[in-house]
């Protein structure tokens, strides 16, 4: 009895408190804190299928755009076509200021109606000194007039009649003079080269264009492709004719489908990109603006069925790649070799686990050989 | 000379020096014997604290001889050093109020002397409960102080007084607070454990109530004692 | 011998306890004002962890990425990657910025990282949940601490990204979250304005006629495109080949690129010593105040206790208490005090510590010294009541 305690209520009430307190303290400084075991989950490895695929984003291109502009300085006088407009082949889109050609043009016409009045004299003048000559040659023949006059009459046919072929040469250059000026006056119009869709308007009447710029841009909307790029880190098997989900920005998730047209023989060295074009499969009803943004998962041919963990799973220790794998309710640290990756975050290990492996996934903290671990289902804070 | 239980010869206690220098006790000459109550009366300013703090060993006097039982204790100075042992042996004190330690139960508040003075737990409590029991209050052996009357608490502080068996008690006004029939029930106790365990027993007190119980009474005056006979009446 | 002291409490229980309560609540402040400090000093070191660099390559003349601003081309990982035992070279982004949650902001570190290289420098190391980022665009690794969830979108300016992960414990050095998303993207999150500024940009190129030239309408369109092109990250991260000394190779990136490196003790030092160095003074004179409030609070506790029980110490001592025992009493009651507001102290800390906004640390080391500092604040505060106790007159207890 030697320490025989009094008043067992108040004893109790005391205790009631401390023990408690005591409890929680011992919990306390062994459940939180470097003391602690680090909470983890794991999963196991598995062999199964996984269909790889490779990211990228590009924009939306037309494969064909025509620019189309005047071939010389000048100011633009007329442009009817407008951004959206349907144009076919041949089509007049606008005409640049011929300033002073029409009159050429007209100056030259007259001078064509002068020359043909020559061209009328001088047939006239030959087929009277050709009547003359015939007359005096008959006239020779029976000795009616002299010898002198039949060769005059002569010459004067022969004068007329080359003055006539000049006169025709004459007419020739107006008229060919006539026509160059008008072809002139034609190449002032804009015309479509090809059929396509109307897709910026450079300059509006009165802008004056430099030689070959454009005043109006023409792109074929049958042609639509995106110009996609893939970092050059991860479009390992990236080839011409592999199916493609598109997205387009705009298209609020919707995928579209198409296939690699092209990869580019030239990567972008700055970016370290690759680039590729991406064509769509289905055509469009209204065409997606060119330049907008498309996100582009290209499917991978499947890889055969091997040992597939989750990426958050890796880890990288003294520049090697590897898990850290339970072995008896500890930790190993098994370096891997990891071969394709999918989309979703599965990774192939090629070499370095076994089957049925049990690899850590998640850990509340970092972890090291000489972790406590606790195995738990889910991580706290860490739900949907 | 007759063994005393507490014998004072010419004990002096002067304050200060010099010229600012009083003397609160001049000449005290008492003589108790084992077994008896005295009164010990006197008016205010006489000296009477002054005395019972010597006698207590809490105040050194001036000159003076003191002896407790064969023990001689003070001769003009202390010849005994260990004051704390002497007052915890020797000397049971029963103040105006218990005092009695709120914290400790009724057991160990008489049980806590024993203790100091050595005894194992048990032991200094089965003292202390023959001691309740002889006073009437075992059954509240495991009450707090608290939860106890004023009489039971006063007879509680007599046992904490008595446990050690000590040969002198000073009592200090112990019917002060207490009505009449109360303050005799009191004094007769005291007579009863001063014949019970030899004790001498002095009773400071002005109570005019209880001065006819003492046989012999000490008045002081002026730093003076004086015996004078007391009335004795039996008061059973 | 039974223990006064003991006695004392158990009779006084309520007092004592509650009393007790309340100073561990002002202990578990203090140990919560060091975990603080601590939590600061780890918020550093993390980053540091998390970035898994050896070496970190910054503008030259800065004391980047952290605590300086700091950009590089963002090809001079190349260069980098050729010098002679570097392992690994790669690009990295931070960029501290608002990122809207719901109804509120909340304030993240927005880390590019190179993706398509599994566990390259700057990934997250651990996830609690979701997976790494796959994509190389358009994905993103949150912090829980953003309270993002998997599957949530993040529109950091222009873009909206997908959560896919979530890590724990990613936090900048100032304990802001981090959300990780692919380099390139972050490259332009870094650089790109809001639609409204980029315009505002736009004409005010168009206007300038240096840029803008009659007759040569490409000049602009290649003055725009340079402006809206952003080929500045904000470190590299170079990780050491095995068996090369850190120091050697990175006074050869010093020497040969003329870029500022710094290994992990060097940072450590940038970001303890220099960012957080001001704080962590505030936070020590806090300590020192709540430390002193303490020992004042549990010296006026106890003399309160020891006066309220003078008369009882003259009895105690006039019937022939040691002083060692009455010294003992106040001492084991200051103790016990100190001992039970330090359990309060260290339970209300641990439990309020990961509702605080920021991280709070709590070392057992910490825990260690904060009960020796108790106890000797207890026995100091003690001392004062056992001075007042053992000059207790016992001849008080008679005739008052």
């Amino acid at each position: 009895m030697m320490k025989f305690i009094p008043l067992r209520p108040r004893t109790l009430a005391l205790l009631a408190v401390l023990v408690p307190l005591m409890m929680l303290f011992f919990y306390v400084a062994l459940r939180s804190g470097p003391l602690a075991p680090v909470a983890v989950t794991v999963a196991q490895a598995e062999h199964r299928a996984i269909s790889p695929a490779l990211f990228g984003i590009g924009t939306v291109e037309a494969r064909h755009t025509y620019k189309v502009g005047p071939v010389a300085a000048g100011r633009l006088l007329r442009l009817e076509a407008d951004v959206g407009d349907r144009v076919v082949a041949g089509q007049v889109l606008g005409e640049m200021d011929p300033v002073d050609m029409d009159d050429k043009l007209r100056a030259q016409q007259a001078a064509m109606k002068q020359a043909e009045a020559q061209l009328q004299e001088a047939q006239t003048r030959q087929a009277y000194a050709k009547t003359q000559a015939h007359r005096y040659e008959q006239l020779h023949a029976v000795r009616s007039t002299s010898e002198e006059n039949y060769a005059a009459k002569r010459h004067e046919f022969e004068l007329a009649d080359a003055i006539l072929k000049a006169t025709q040469q004459q007419v020739s250059r107006v008229r060919a003079d006539q026509e160059g000026l008008s072809t002139q006056r034609k190449n002032l119009k804009l015309i479509a080269p090809a059929d396509g869709l109307v897709s910026a308007r450079k300059a509006d009447p009165g802008t004056t264009l430099v030689a070959g710029q454009a005043a109006i841009e023409i792109i074929d909307p049958t042609t639509i492709w995106v110009h996609a790029r893939f970092d050059q880190l991860s479009s390992k098997g990236l080839a011409t004719g592999l199916p493609a989900k598109l997205v387009l920005r705009s298209g609020a998730g919707q995928a579209l489908n198409g296939h690699v047209t092209r990869v580019e023989p030239l990567a972008d060295a700055v970016t370290e990109e690759i680039i590729a074009k991406v064509t769509f499969d289905e055509a469009f009803a209204t065409l997606p603006p060119v330049g907008e943004l498309a996100e582009i998962t290209v499917t991978l041919p499947g890889v055969a069925s091997a040992i597939v963990i989750p990426n958050a799973s890796l880890k990288r220790l003294k520049n090697q790649v590897g898990v850290w794998e339970v072995k008896r309710g500890g930790l190993q640290f098994a370096p891997i070799t990891i071969g394709a990756t999918d989309l979703n975050g599965r990774v192939q290990v090629l070499d370095g686990l076994s089957d049925q492996a049990q690899v850590v996934i998640y850990s509340a903290r970092a972890l090291s050989a000489q972790s406590r671990i606790s195995i738990v289902d889910q991580l706290p804070g860490a739900s949907q | 000379m007759v063994t005393a239980g507490i014998r004072i010869e010419g004990l002096r206690k002067r304050f200060g020096s010099g010229d600012t220098a009083v003397d609160a006790l001049k000449d005290v000459n008492m003589v108790i014997t084992p077994g008896e109550v005295v009164g010990l009366v006197g008016p205010s300013g006489s000296g009477k604290s002054t005395l019972l703090k010597c006698l207590g060993a809490v105040v050194e006097p001036s000159a003076g001889r003191m002896t407790i039982g064969d023990e001689l204790i003070y001769d003009n100075r202390w010849v005994i050093k260990d004051l704390r042992a002497l007052r915890r042996d020797k000397i049971g004190f029963i103040f105006q109020a218990p005092y009695l330690i709120p914290f400790l139960d009724v057991t160990d508040n008489v049980a806590l002397l024993p203790m100091l003075a050595g005894l194992s737990n048990a032991m200094a409590r089965k003292q202390a409960l023959e001691l309740l029991q002889a006073l009437d209050v075992a059954h509240r052996a495991r009450a707090m102080p608290s939860q106890l009357s004023g009489g039971e608490q006063q007879r509680v502080s007599i046992a904490r007084a008595l446990v050690n068996r000590p040969p002198v008690i000073l009592a200090d006004e112990p019917t002060a607070p207490l009505d009449g029939a109360r303050a005799l029930a009191v004094i007769r106790i005291l007579n009863q454990m001063a014949r019970q365990y030899e004790a001498a027993i002095i009773v400071v007190t002005h109570d005019e109530k209880i001065i006819p119980t003492f046989k012999r009474i000490y008045h002081i005056r002026d730093g003076k004692t004086h015996e004078e006979v007391g009335e004795g009446r039996d008061f059973e | 011998m039974i223990s006064l002291a003991g006695r004392d409490i158990l009779h006084s229980w309520g007092k004592f306890v509650f009393t007790g309560i309340g100073l561990g609540l002002l202990i578990g402040v203090t140990l919560t004002m060091a975990g603080v400090y601590r939590g600061m000093v780890d918020d550093a070191k993390v980053l540091l962890d998390n970035s898994a660099a050896d070496l970190w390559v910054v503008q030259k003349d800065t004391l980047g990425p952290y605590a300086e601003p700091s950009s590089l081309y963002d090809d001079n990982w190349r260069g980098i990657r050729n010098i002679q035992g570097v392992a690994s070279a790669t690009n990295v982004t931070y960029l501290t910025m608002q990122v809207r949650h719901g109804e509120s902001d909340v304030r993240v570190l927005v880390t590019g990282v190179v993706t398509g290289e599994t566990g390259a420098p700057g990934w997250p190391p651990h996830l609690i949940a979701g997976r790494q980022i796959t994509r190389g665009h358009y994905e993103a690794v949150a912090d829980v601490a953003t309270g993002f969830k998997l599957g949530d979108q993040i529109k950091i300016r222009r873009n909206v990204y997908a959560v896919v992960g979530l890590t724990r414990r990613m936090v900048s050095s100032s304990g802001d979250p981090m959300v990780f998303i692919p380099i390139k993207d972050a490259q332009q999150a870094q650089f790109l304005k809001d639609n409204d500024a980029i315009l505002e940009q736009r004409r005010r190129t168009e206007q300038n006629p240096a840029l803008n030239r009659p007759g040569l309408p490409e000049v602009l369109d290649a003055v725009i495109a340079t402006q809206s092109a952003n080929p500045f990250v904000n470190a590299v991260l170079v990780q050491v080949k095995p068996g090369y000394a850190h120091p050697e190779v990175a006074e050869s990136i010093r020497r040969w690129k003329r870029l500022q490196v710094y290994d992990r003790l060097q940072m450590e030092e940038i970001l303890v010593g220099k960012l957080i160095a001001t704080s962590a003074r505030q936070i020590g004179m806090f300590l020192v105040i709540l430390a002193v409030v303490s020992a004042a609070i549990v010296a006026f506790i106890i003399y309160t206790l020891t006066m309220g029980k003078i008369r009882e110490i003259a009895v105690l001592k006039l019937i022939g208490t040691r002083n060692r025992t009455i010294a003992g009493m106040i001492l084991q009651q200051a103790l016990g005090l100190g001992l039970i507001g330090f359990v309060v102290g260290k339970v209300s800390a641990t439990f309020w510590a990961p509702v605080f906004p920021k991280y709070v640390l709590l070392e057992p080391g910490d825990a260690i010294r904060g009960f020796v500092a108790v106890v000797v604040i207890c026995v100091l505060a003690s001392a004062i009541s056992i001075w007042a106790a053992l000059k207790v007159d016992p001849a008080e207890a008679i005739g008052g």
